[in-house]
């Protein structure tokens, strides 16, 4: 998958870039980051634990 | 990112800006597959102003009166963020000298060498650099006889060997 990606064209590359950035920019938009980052990774740790 | 880099070729051939090469995650993407980044690092070599000093100053002005606008480090081009750096070293000069063409959308562009950005990464050294190296080792997108030249060239050879032992397994190039 890797290889395949790497070997796109830059054109196509840049598409990608577009849609990630995109999607970060609506993750930061919305908060949830925000929300998930404390609680969120100790709670499942936690419960990975049990 | 095709009208981010047709104002910026615009710039260069209204001689606000010399060469340019793009760096960062963006200039590491032309290698590797797509990684997440939220802004575009172009690097170039600026004109001498009065008195011998180098400006970043004429590069806003030019924008902003197009429109763009600035946001925190970064200056809005289309709908990229891009920070503008000056070349800080013979080491960023040459990744800009010796950039390649790359295309996008039909649009001709200038890419740092895969070499100086592994070089770049691993002087700047922060995690993501060192796993940006990592991949491009790892999927040989980078000439390891060249790299070493490179590294050797700018005093970057005792770094190199720590990170191989950390990350590479240790004295494989």
């Amino acid at each position: 998958m890797r290889k395949r990606l790497a070997a796109l064209s830059f054109t196509e590359k840049i598409k990608i870039l577009e849609k990630l950035r995109d999607r970060e920019r609506a993750i930061a938009a919305s908060g949830l980051r925000k929300r998930a980052e404390p609680g969120a990774n100790n709670k499942a740790a936690k419960e990975s634990r049990k | 990112m095709k009208a981010t880099l047709e104002v910026i070729n615009q710039m260069q051939a209204d001689g606000v800006i010399g060469e340019y090469a793009i760096g960062g995650a963006v200039g590491a993407t032309f290698y590797l597959e797509p990684s997440a980044t939220l802004d575009v690092d172009i690097f170039v070599a600026l004109p001498t102003g009065r008195g011998g000093l180098l400006s970043l100053s004429p590069i806003y002005e030019y924008l902003k009166a197009r429109g763009c606008a600035e946001k925190d480090e970064h200056i809005v081009i289309g709908e990229w963020p891009v920070q503008f750096l000056a070349p800080r070293d013979a080491l960023e000069e040459e990744a800009i000298a010796e950039a390649v063409v790359a295309s996008v959308e039909g649009v001709e562009t200038r890419v740092m060498p895969a070499e100086h950005l592994v070089a770049i990464s691993l002087r700047t050294g922060r995690a993501k650099d060192h796993a940006r190296i990592v991949q491009f080792i790892e999927q040989g997108a980078v000439d390891r006889k060249r790299l070493r030249t490179l590294l050797e060239r700018h005093g970057l050879l005792p770094k190199w060997t720590l990170f191989e032992t950390s990350y590479l397994g240790g004295g494989r190039g």
